[in-house]
């Protein structure tokens, strides 16, 4: 069978998964949350409030660890529950200066060679007795609330770990706004996934665990500079319960230029593949539920639908410009005269599926807005536009140098570290 | 080795796969429908503008019967066939070219191609009585797949007829199974080597750009008044 007959076929197929990998996840979802405005609400805490320490582990970072600490001790918790853990991680710059202004009751600042972040995180891990242990990157902030919404869902004993809600912290430039969409949807796969029991990354920004899991885990590793996903796969292996409380919103500072988001995600992406390759014995396991039957296969397969996709649009751009240049070059003309005949609307199948998935794709980002907190709800025209235009010319980028990357081992660089 | 899991949420509820998978479905079923839809609509457009077509070829050849009593600047300006074939073309072309149920626009095709053999007739035929001298380019192509030059030449056409709409184009698939066509292509012996042209009744195959046409016909850059004209690939 040649190959142009099958593709047509493959194209369907590859669409078919996409789409059915949206429905469930919309639908699982549905079936255990309501979209109505749950914000409003008072969070249901415990009897007997747990400890909590926050670890901000830093490394470089004197501008914008002095408002992340802010943003802790501004939480709306007993303060004699509360604890930061500031780690330096062998900064170069102020960044053990800019702490040390907080040092003080509820600020406890260590400092260290540098190590990575996993050990700037176990390093705090063996020195506090709390209930409780997380961390926030010192490129964020937290909302007033977050930390009792957050505790509010370890009311259930066997939670291990409860992920929060991230938002883009005031977007500027184009390629912000354009994640401040993407981030808006990981919103709602965050929380689709949880209600799945599916989360195998517990990000950076405000993840809270029981203390003694971790511990009893092993603590945090290096995992290929991914430490927090690598963290949600092994508690998961270990068959640990992790939740996602969206309205905990946490604010996080993202790459502001398509270079430095390119650089980010093929990190995120080379981790994602080296662990994955690691936890391979999940993937495709029924033991490991909706994570090894769906989550895990479904974000490998992805990244193949991804360059599927864009090779064959970039394949219909090149013949359509083949076309336009044979075109220049028999009539002598730049342009046909334009036509705008309705009868000419392209109305093929294959279109029809993309105005779907589109449709369904803003319906996702509808879900995510209403899993916000009220001030993060507004629809965001530019970001979503951009968005729905450009991200999956993007994505294919950082795809593609962190699969050549994690096929070979290369390593990635991180806060001027190969990390392999 | 790993623990099982004990989340109850992890637990796989086939039900779930189940539903997203008929929903799933439901989604591509109604793509399939909506876009089956919009083609029999434009089917059906494409018919109802061949039977228009049908009735104005009737009532030419009603025109050219009276002609005796009617002038032939009469039958000129009441000719409307041409301009209405043109657009009928570039319909069908695009229908072709969107897959959707071949037999149903093969049928169209055989259709239009004897409205463009009749018009073609009563061209000549107009011509002689009113002594008049059209310029006819009559174009065989092939979308089998056998014609590398078809789309060039398709181009070259289209602009011809954008740029001196008094040149009729008439177009036809070589492989179209019409009796009619095909006693056309056996009348003018066109060869199977295509594209092929017929340029005021001689044939010309291989690719023939805008230089070769107007080296072909001297005089068509003093030609600038509007007809109606029909290019395939």
């Amino acid at each position: 069978m040649a190959l142009s007959s099958i593709l047509p076929y493959l194209t369907d197929g590859l669409f078919f998964v996409s789409l059915y990998f949206e429905v469930f996840m919309l639908i699982a979802l549905l079936q255990k949350r309501s979209l109505r405005d749950r914000h409003e609400q008072e969070p249901i805490l415990p009897a007997v409030l747990p400890s909590v320490a926050i670890v901000v582990p830093c490394f470089n970072e004197e501008h914008t660890v002095g408002p992340t600490i802010e943003s802790l001790l501004a939480l709306e918790y007993p303060a004699d529950l509360l604890e930061v853990i500031v780690v330096d991680d062998g900064s170069t710059d102020a960044t053990l200066a800019a702490a040390k202004r907080y040092e003080g009751e509820r600020v406890r600042v260590l400092s260290k060679e540098n190590g990575g972040k996993h050990s700037a995180l176990n390093l705090a891990l063996s020195q506090t007795d709390a209930d409780l242990i997380g961390c926030l990157d010192a490129d964020s902030v937290v909302a007033a609330d977050a930390l009792k919404r957050t505790v509010a869902a370890f009311t259930d004993e066997n939670v291990a770990a409860v992920t929060p809600g991230i938002h883009i912290q005031k977007p500027q430039t184009l390629i912000q706004h354009l994640q401040e969409a993407e981030y808006r949807l990981a919103i709602f796969t965050r929380a689709a996934f949880a209600d799945i029991g599916a989360t195998y990354i517990t990000p950076g920004p405000f993840s809270i665990f029981r203390t003694h899991i971790v511990r009893e885990a092993g603590g945090w590793r290096h995992a290929h500079a991914t430490e927090d996903l690598e963290l949600g796969l092994r508690l998961q292996e270990r068959g640990a319960i992790i939740r996602n409380e969206p309205y905990a919103a946490v604010y996080t500072k993202t790459p502001s230029t398509v270079r430095a988001l390119v650089k980010q995600r093929v990190r995120w992406t080379y981790g994602f593949l080296r662990n994955a390759f690691d936890y391979r014995h999940m993937i495709g396991n029924w033991r490991y539920g909706n994570l090894g039957l769906l989550a895990l296969p479904f974000g490998i397969i992805s990244i193949g639908v991804v360059f599927y996709f864009v090779a064959l649009i970039t394949y219909d751009w090149a013949q359509s410009l083949a076309n336009w240049m044979t075109y220049v070059s028999v009539t002598h003309t730049v342009f046909a005269a334009p036509s705008f005949d309705p009868f000419f609307i392209d109305t093929t199948v294959m279109s029809f599926i993309v105005y779907l998935s589109t449709a369904l794709v803003l319906v996702l980002l509808f879900v995510g807005s209403r899993l916000s907190s009220r001030p993060e709800r507004k629809f965001r025209a530019l970001g979503t536009s951009l968005f729905l235009l450009f991200y999956g010319f993007l994505t294919p980028i950082w795809l593609g140098i962190a699969v050549a990357r994690a096929s070979f081992r290369t390593g990635v660089d991180w806060k001027g570290v190969r990390n392999r | 080795m790993p623990l099982p899991a004990s989340d109850p949420h992890r637990r796989v509820r086939w039900g779930t796969y189940l539903i997203a998978f008929i929903i799933t479905a439901a989604l591509f079923g109604t793509a399939i429908g909506a876009s089956a839809y919009f083609d029999a609509r434009r089917a059906d457009e494409v018919r109802s503008t061949t039977d228009s077509i049908s009735v104005d070829i009737l009532s030419l050849e009603t025109q050219f019967d009276l002609l005796a009593q009617n002038s032939c600047k009469n039958i000129a300006d009441n000719s409307v066939l041409s301009t209405e074939l043109w657009p009928l073309g570039e319909r069908l072309a695009y229908l072709e070219s969107q897959g959707g149920d071949q037999a149903q626009i093969t049928e169209l095709k055989r259709y239009y191609s004897l409205l463009e053999i009749k018009d073609l007739l009563l061209e000549q035929q107009v011509a002689d009585k009113c002594d008049i001298k059209p310029v006819v380019i009559m174009y065989f192509y092939s979308n089998a797949g056998d014609c590398a030059d078809c789309t060039q030449q398709g181009y070259v056409l289209t602009s011809l007829a954008d740029r001196y709409p008094d040149v009729r184009i008439y177009s036809f698939d070589y492989n179209l199974d019409l009796g009619a066509l095909q006693t056309l292509i056996s009348i003018d012996k066109i060869p199977d080597t295509l594209p092929a042209l017929v340029i005021n009744g001689k044939v010309y195959t291989g690719f023939k750009d805008m230089d070769a046409i107007h080296a072909i016909l001297p005089g068509l850059a003093a030609m600038s008044s509007t007809t109606a004209t029909s290019t395939r690939k």
